[in-house]
């Protein structure tokens, strides 16, 4: 017998109780997977966009909404005789919604720049020209929209041809609906208008040079904001806003935690009072009770954890399988996250024994001999 | 250890030992002056409230008396640390209400004191699996206190009390909550191992028929020893 076998049976003791707080912070804990992992995702998503579209730099002004600000186009202008810029395309990227589906990225890119190379066309084929009134569907579009090649597709107050169906090669872009630039602008009257520059810049440019780089830009286009690839939305108020928004929601489910391991403790302390008097009065040190104590809501936290991730993770699975937020964003649940929240779980259990372990270990032997 | 007083026979020394509770509304012990002697056996008799169970508290570090000293060994009881290692390597405690913990074996429950002096798992389990044997329940040595006689249970105490090979047992009623049948086998064991591994046995009780058993008697009433008597004169060495 080791002391892990005292610990485990202190929590056998009342295994119903010790379930359902550990169902408790298995709540707790899957919030913080879930809101954690789509927040994150979010990001993870858009810089794949990135990365496979073959984009560097970035330059958009990311305001409070989640989609950047548009700015004229013309600052184009600006940024191609900077030094390290191999090629733009720009951009008029927007979150609306289509048809049935409440929420889908539209994006239009600028006719023959690099950014429609990365597409593969899956079933029909992309628009002819950038005058053509014509959509191409990333593949998880199609099947959240119904459509299929030859479908029309209703786009603010023009019918679209469905003329292609796309393989984008992430999510944010099979789950996109693409076209021409010069069609959305004028869909849209916003003529002139873009609120996406992608750059690549000429082989061989370092690190160092491509940071340069966006603070020239910085200068020549105040309007706008370079950043590098994939750190753009970050920059996002909206997506700040809703990252702190998933780790305080994530928190107050983890501070319900931590008052039931706390409740659950002291209980377990005063039921045992007799108990831990009588390992007192037999030797055991206060540190050992302390240690003991503090170990069961260790491991309470650490049962919570885990099923708390498994929760989590099938619970966004789940989520991001709905039609309404499906090819929208990917989540990111790296074994980083869920190592973190099983830590928190476990933090959770320490922090919550601590008050009951101290008043166990406040307990006089003497009254062992009582009752 | 600190404060040798010379007299080596002596194991428990008390020199106005005092304990006040609610601020000293209520005097438990006023002013004990014992010495108690190695491999003696020790019955304290006396009426609820009369002190005897304080004085056992005291004699095994449970608690702190307000006033007075305690020697041990001719060494002060003091400090938190000592003192559990005090209780963990010297004293065996039997209490009346048995304290196995419910959720623990035969064997295991009689493991438990060895955390603090054993580290081998495997050397915990052989000592108390022999414990038992000893006291005779070697074929319950899985069975939880639910499922044994209130004597068996007693028995386990016992080996537990055993477990770091005590000098001194303390024992506060260790047959009040048995039928005679059983006190007679459990106060019969403890006073054969008292015997056989020459331990210092003091022993709380009500029962005149226990203490006659008792190489030495103290009577106490209101907190204060009344009378300290030897049952055989021959065994008086250490007497006062």
């Amino acid at each position: 017998m080791t002391l892990f076998t005292v610990v485990t049976r202190g929590l056998l003791r009342r295994p119903v109780r010790t379930g359902l707080t550990m169902i408790g912070i298995a709540i707790g804990i899957a919030a913080v997977v879930a809101l954690v992992g789509i927040s994150r995702g979010f990001e993870t998503s858009w810089q794949s966009g990135m990365k496979t579209r073959g984009t560097d730099v970035v330059v958009s002004a990311m305001g409070s909404a989640l989609t950047p600000k548009p700015f004229p186009a013309e600052v184009v202008g600006r940024i191609t005789p900077l030094p390290h810029v191999a090629e733009t395309c720009s951009l008029l990227v927007d979150l609306i919604s289509v048809e049935a589906a409440d929420m889908m990225i539209v994006s239009a890119r600028q006719w023959g720049g690099f950014s429609w190379k990365n597409l593969k066309v899956v079933e029909g084929r992309l628009p002819n020209d950038e005058k053509e009134k014509a959509v191409v569907l990333g593949k998880t579009a199609a099947e959240v929209l119904k459509k299929k090649v030859g479908s029309t597709l209703q786009l603010e107050t023009e019918e679209l041809a469905v003329v292609g169906i796309v393989d984008g090669g992430a999510v944010v872009e099979n789950g996109s609906v693409i076209l021409s630039l010069s069609l959305l602008q004028e869909l849209t009257g916003s003529q002139g208008k873009i609120n996406i520059i992608d750059l690549r810049v000429t082989p061989g440019t370092s690190k160092e040079e491509v940071t340069a780089l966006c603070e020239q830009i910085g200068k020549v286009v105040p309007e706008a904001r370079a950043v590098v690839a994939g750190e753009h939305i970050r920059e996002s108020q909206a997506y700040r806003v809703i990252n702190a928004m998933s780790w305080g929601t994530s928190l107050l489910a983890v501070l319900v935690g931590v008052l039931g391991v706390m409740n659950t403790m002291l209980m377990a302390v005063f039921e045992r009072t007799q108990e831990i008097c009588v390992l007192l009065a037999i030797g055991w040190r206060r540190s050992r009770i302390i240690g003991m104590i503090l170990w069961e809501s260790a491991l309470l936290g650490a049962l919570g954890g885990l099923s708390g991730v498994i929760l989590g993770v099938v619970g966004v699975h789940a989520l991001v399988a709905l039609p309404a937020i499906r090819g929208l964003l990917e989540p990111d649940l790296n074994l980083s996250l869920l190592a973190t929240a099983v830590g928190i779980a476990m933090v959770v259990g320490v922090f919550s024994g601590l008050y009951p372990a101290w008043r166990g270990a406040l307990l006089t032997p003497s009254r062992a001999l009582h009752g | 250890m600190p404060n040798s007083t010379g007299d080596r026979s002596c194991i428990f020394e008390a020199a106005g030992l005092t304990k006040e509770y609610d601020d000293g509304q209520v005097q438990a012990l006023r002013g004990v002056d014992v010495k108690i002697h190695e491999g003696e056996f020790v019955a304290i008799i006396g009426q609820s409230g009369s002190g005897k169970s304080t004085l056992l508290q005291l004699l095994g570090a449970l608690d702190y008396p307000s006033a007075g000293s305690l020697l041990y060994r001719g060494t002060k009881l003091n400090g938190d640390t000592d003192l559990s290692r005090y209780r963990a390597r010297e004293i065996g405690f039997i209490f009346q209400a048995f304290h196995l913990l419910p959720t623990f074996t035969a064997l295991e429950n009689v493991q438990i004191p060895m955390f603090e002096t054993e580290p081998s798992p495997a050397a915990r389990k052989k000592r108390a699996s022999e414990l038992l044997g000893l006291v005779g329940l070697e074929k319950r040595l899985d069975h939880f206190p639910s499922k044994l006689s209130g004597g068996e249970r007693q028995r386990v105490a016992i080996a537990r009390s055993l477990a770091n090979g005590a000098s001194v047992l303390l024992a506060d009623e260790p047959t009040g909550n048995l039928d005679s049948q059983n006190a007679g086998i459990v106060l019969d064991l403890i006073v054969r191992l008292r015997q056989e591994k020459n331990i210092t046995l003091v022993l709380v009780t009500h029962d005149p028929g226990i203490a006659r058993q008792a190489q030495r008697v103290i009577a106490m009433k209101d907190g204060r020893i009344v009378s300290d008597v030897y049952n055989n004169p021959a065994t008086a060495g250490g007497m006062e």
